[in-house]
């Protein structure tokens, strides 16, 4: 069995939306099969995120191109980060081709 | 006899225990693993560890600035903060195992007015849950009541303003996003309404309205909605130059600089929200997805009402526009209202971004640009008023130097305050 990625979910406090988003990509994940290790955080704590994968809104792209963050480090951005449909469209295809 | 009489007065009276047994059960009936349920009931009782700890950081800061406040201006200044006020109550005063039974109360009757009613509306945003838990059972204490009241009709009036709130904000929100599908959970709800209010009277209307979303904004705010940046941005500056008004005889601390030393208190309020957030995170982290995996299953065709930052992709510079117009007004209020004899309320940068934030995009979908500003700052007064009109209350109970904000948890502190403590009275 391939190793688990690591999946950050990102907002301004990394309490509400970013869970919020979290839950619903467990959903989808759940329903694809997948099975990954989900977390949420402060956009404060992101330089220096140990991660595969950082899922956040499109409205923090701009401060996430300041950070230097890992290069190897994906970035999926959402605009509607509650929308099934959209995480199922942007986040699989990337935990894809990071599983392979 | 005696081992019951251990778990009630070592066990059950510890709050960590009462919220990490609350958060087993969720774990369990979602049958979870075995690993999985104990993971999870020990992040959750290490998160209201952690959350006391950020509490008490706040305290010390809070306690420094009030001193330094009182010198310098000869007047109380308040400092509105729904965190410092949960870490307060939770602690200090020893209310956070009543506080957890509520925070499980208003799920169970949010649950059962979403099941029985036509409002299908879950109310799955945490710390809004937890700050209304909190300020219900401090409002059912100053009005007098006893534990288990408190805990129950906390329950009943939390529960009700669960499903209440996201149903009021939900015509906006279908005109914000284009569809039904997300709805709105947080308890800034009644000052989204008081703006978009404003926004119909004093904006644009019709073929003039033109929205924010076309202007041009300066990249540079973008950092704000970083929180800690933007606290620490208006806090700092705040303890700084109140310690220059104090003088060194006040502010100062042993052999430091006396400026030096509020710059590191500012920096230390800032760290105390840091971490009790960070509390708050480890403490719902397991709570809000079970409780979302029961409502779901019993509630068929049950509405997420979820907290606002969902709303910001869809109308950024709105949000911009909301904490900029709201911080004005919250200022303007700040100056305003020792003059009707209420306390001075400092500007909150937690709730002016994210309830400015928000309140801007219902000021928006409204009335356009007029209507997005005047709102805006008519919003920051709102939001300066309330909390001022809690002081005394707050204040006399034992709460140092802070207020509650969040205008839904204030109007339910308010209405044990002024009708359910007076009621009581009269019987």
């Amino acid at each position: 069995m391939a190793k688990k990625l690591k999946i950050y979910f990102i907002c301004g406090a990394g309490l509400g939306s970013s869970l919020a988003c979290q839950m619903v990509t467990e959903d989808v994940l759940n329903r694809l099969g997948l099975e990954e290790d989900l977390e949420h955080e402060a956009i404060s704590s992101s330089p220096g995120l140990r991660t595969d994968i950082i899922v956040s809104a499109e409205n923090f792209k701009t401060q996430f191109e300041k950070y230097e963050l890992d290069s190897a480090i994906k970035m999926v951005y959402l605009h509607n980060i509650v929308d099934e449909k959209e995480i199922e469209a942007k986040l699989v295809p990337v935990i894809k081709e990071l599983s392979n | 006899m005696g081992v019951i009489d251990f778990i009630i007065k070592n066990i059950l009276t510890q709050a960590a225990i009462t919220i990490a047994l609350i958060a087993m059960l969720g774990l369990v009936l979602q049958r979870k693993s075995t690993g999985s349920v104990l993971t999870g009931t020990f992040k959750t009782l290490l998160g209201f560890q952690v959350l006391s700890a950020g509490s008490a950081i706040i305290v010390g800061s809070l306690t420094y600035f009030g001193k330094i406040f009182q010198h310098a201006f000869h007047l109380n200044g308040v400092v509105p903060s729904i965190e410092a006020i949960n870490g307060q109550a939770m602690n200090t005063l020893g209310l956070g195992n009543e506080i957890a039974f509520t925070f499980l109360g208003i799920f169970i009757v949010n649950i059962l007015i979403a099941r029985f009613s036509p409002f299908k509306y879950i109310f799955l945003t945490g710390q809004a849950l937890l700050w209304m838990a909190t300020m219900t059972v401090v409002g059912g204490k100053i009005a007098g009541l006893g534990g288990m009241w408190t805990v129950l009709l906390g329950s009943i009036i939390g529960g009700i303003f669960a499903v209440a709130m996201p149903a009021a904000a939900q015509p906006f929100v279908r005109k914000i996003t284009g569809n039904d599908a997300i709805a709105l959970g947080h308890f800034c709800t009644i000052g989204y309404l008081v703006e978009a209010g404003t926004a119909y009277v004093f904006g644009e209307r019709g073929e003039n309205k033109k929205s924010v979303e076309d202007l041009k904004l300066p990249k540079s705010m973008e950092f704000l909605q970083d929180t800690y940046l933007s606290i620490a941005v208006i806090m700092v500056p705040l303890y700084m130059i109140t310690a220059a008004f104090a003088g060194p005889k006040w502010a100062g601390s042993g052999t430091t600089n006396y400026i030096m030393n509020a710059f590191m208190q500012g920096i230390q309020f800032v760290v105390g929200v840091f971490v009790l957030l960070a509390g708050v995170r480890l403490l719902l982290g397991e709570i809000v997805p079970a409780f979302r995996g029961i409502a779901m299953k019993l509630v068929p065709n049950a509405k997420p009402a979820l907290d606002c930052p969902v709303l910001f992709p869809y109308a950024p510079n709105s949000v911009i526009l909301g904490f900029i117009t709201t911080t004005i007004g919250t200022v303007i209020g700040m100056f305003l209202m020792p003059v009707f004899g209420l306390a001075v309320i400092l500007p909150g940068m937690l709730t002016n971004f994210f309830a400015g934030g928000t309140a801007g995009i219902f000021g928006n979908v409204v009335g356009g640009r007029r209507g997005a500003i005047i709102g805006g700052i008519v919003h920051g007064l709102f939001i300066t008023l309330l909390p001022a009109l809690l002081v005394t209350a707050l204040t006399s109970f034992g709460f140092v130097n802070a207020s509650a904000t969040d205008s839904d948890t204030i109007m339910a502190a308010l209405m044990y305050a002024w009708i359910i403590g007076p009621i009581l009275k009269a019987v």
